[in-house]
């Protein structure tokens, strides 16, 4: 604010000294908070408490200067219009930033629970805590991505990376999306398709089964409690199943058994997440939403070409060999064995 | 695609050019993780999706480096954990990177330092978007799946944390981070 009217001409150095008396002010008050935390090893609530509502009394005059600094902008002749777009648009994020931070700190001072997607990064309003947070110990921040995989070869078919720490239900349907999409690009024959969709008690929500249901994807493989899915149902079970479903005409008994057997297991989704992990995954070193997306989807990319080589050369546990058996993917090296023999 | 005549304003050097892929077995990790890829798709989406977003406004000026090298060189950062400026420094001096990239041949003098400069990699990453990233997991997806390797008939979905960093949740701490910032 302070660098606007230094470059829009010398007529408003009243705001400059303004906004150069804030500075002072806040480096001030920020100065004498570090220094009485300093050493300490632990966070004074109070302390920091007192410390917000300093700076909330101080900043009250921002909004004020920033519509002063804002006119004086749009008045500036000095700079050329590319310069004075940009400008405008920097300021504008600020300001936004700043009324978002504005609106958070009172139920801080005041010891109220702060809302869900709490702001963390004034310059990146689409990071949040991926833990719930307290005022009074570190909280790790960044992005919680999904991502949807064949359980028996690690294969990554889509991925997501989320605005900010959403409900994990809310990225099953988009995933599903991705997956079609790609399944569209198949001109292969027989046409594939989703049978049934796994995942942690994080997904079970009624709402989501119910769309599931929809577009007749077995959901058999969320668990409903702690307890674990039965692998093996029985066939009473399996009526019972497709009948809960409503899915009798569009899925086969042996498909809800392949569905049951394929149910979540957390040994096996680590696996797949440690893969991504060894690749970098486990934190964001690109700028912004759209550089977690970037980083995110080449790593998922990096990782299926590893898998790929894995499924070619047959180096796949005894359980995605048997998956692989059950669903009909035979390996594609079988003549190439043959003319090694003859 | 021959991708040396696209080169040829880094790769300048005069006598014999090496067969880079004489030189890379076909048991190599990388040349194997390379061959899964369908890249002649991948380029063909992301060079649709450049034109679309970046028009190119003048005939004039150098010839832009592959999109195939790119592509290749930022995979294979995630697949090999190295910076930009290390697999930058390896697609000059490690044929198995550069059979990778698809450059078919290798010539040039020894005060070369850089094929591709890490800005410039920095800078590819950064006309990528969310849109062109799914095309091209699907893109990989539908070729997995059209060769019969893979099959998403029964999927798991789930969620991992991804940390950008920890600080203590506070608005002090937010607005003090924020106002450093620009006075930096």
């Amino acid at each position: 604010m302070a660098r606007i009217p230094q470059r829009c001409g010398s007529q408003a150095t009243k705001l400059t000294h303004q906004a150069q008396h804030l500075h002072q002010e806040r480096t001030k008050v920020m100065r004498g908070f570090g220094r009485q935390c300093r050493g300490q090893g632990h966070v004074f609530v109070k302390l920091v408490r007192h410390t917000e509502q300093q700076l909330l009394e101080l900043g009250k005059p921002i909004t004020a200067l920033g519509h002063q600094a804002q006119q004086l902008l749009a008045q500036a002749t000095a700079l050329s219009d590319s310069t004075r777009k940009r400008w405008d648009e920097a300021f504008n994020a600020a300001m936004s930033s700043h009324a978002h931070i504005r609106k958070q700190s009172p139920q801080l001072t005041q010891g109220k629970k702060l809302c869900h997607a709490k702001l963390v990064n004034a310059y990146d309003l689409t990071i949040a805590p991926i833990l719930k947070g307290k005022s009074n110990c570190p909280a790790q921040f960044g992005r919680k991505p999904g991502i949807a995989s064949d359980p028996a070869t690690g294969f990554i078919f889509a991925n997501r990376v989320p605005e900010g720490n959403p409900y994990d239900a809310n990225d099953v349907l988009p995933l599903l999306d991705k997956v079609q999409s790609a399944l569209d690009r198949v001109s292969a024959l027989p046409r594939l398709r989703v049978h049934s969709v796994a995942g942690d008690l994080g997904i079970n929500d009624a709402a989501l089964r119910q769309a599931l249901h929809a577009r007749g994807l077995l959901t058999i493989g969320i668990p409903k409690t702690v307890e674990p899915i039965n692998p093996t149902p029985t066939p009473e079970e399996i009526h019972a199943i497709l009948a809960e479903a409503g899915l009798q005409r569009q899925r086969t008994p042996y498909q809800v058994q392949l569905a049951c057997a394929c149910g979540y297991s957390r040994p096996v989704v680590e696996s797949h997440i440690a893969s991504l992990l060894a690749r970098g995954a486990g934190q964001v070193r690109y700028k912004g939403l759209q550089g977690a997306v970037v980083q995110q989807g080449m790593t998922v990319m990096a990782h299926n070409g590893a898998t790929l080589v894995r499924i070619r050369q047959q180096r796949l546990s005894k359980r995605a060999q048997k998956f692989r058996r059950l669903l009909g993917l035979r390996p594609r090296n079988i003549n190439q064995i043959n003319n090694q023999k003859n | 695609m021959r991708l040396l005549r696209y080169l040829q304003h880094w790769v300048s050097g005069t006598g014999l050019p090496l067969h880079v892929a004489d030189f890379v077995p076909d048991t190599d990790p990388i040349r194997q993780w390379a061959d899964t890829f369908p890249w002649t798709a991948l380029v063909a989406a992301i060079e649709h999706r450049f034109a679309q977003r970046f028009p190119k406004r003048s005939p004039r000026g150098r010839a832009p480096i592959p999109v195939r090298v790119l592509l290749a060189l930022e995979l294979l950062k995630h697949e090999v954990g190295a910076s930009d400026e290390a697999i930058c420094h390896r697609f000059r001096t490690d044929f198995a990177v550069m059979d990778a990239c698809g450059l078919q041949e290798y010539q040039a003098p020894r005060s070369q330092g850089h094929f591709v400069l890490p800005e410039t990699l920095c800078e590819f990453r950064g006309r990528i978007d969310e849109v062109l990233m799914d095309e091209l997991i699907a893109i990989q997806a539908a070729a997995a799946m059209e060769t019969g390797l893979v099959s998403p008939a029964h999927l798991v979905i789930d969620t991992f944390p991804c940390e950008q960093g920890s600080q203590r949740v506070t608005d002090a701490t937010t607005l003090y981070k924020a106002q450093k910032k620009p006075s930096n």
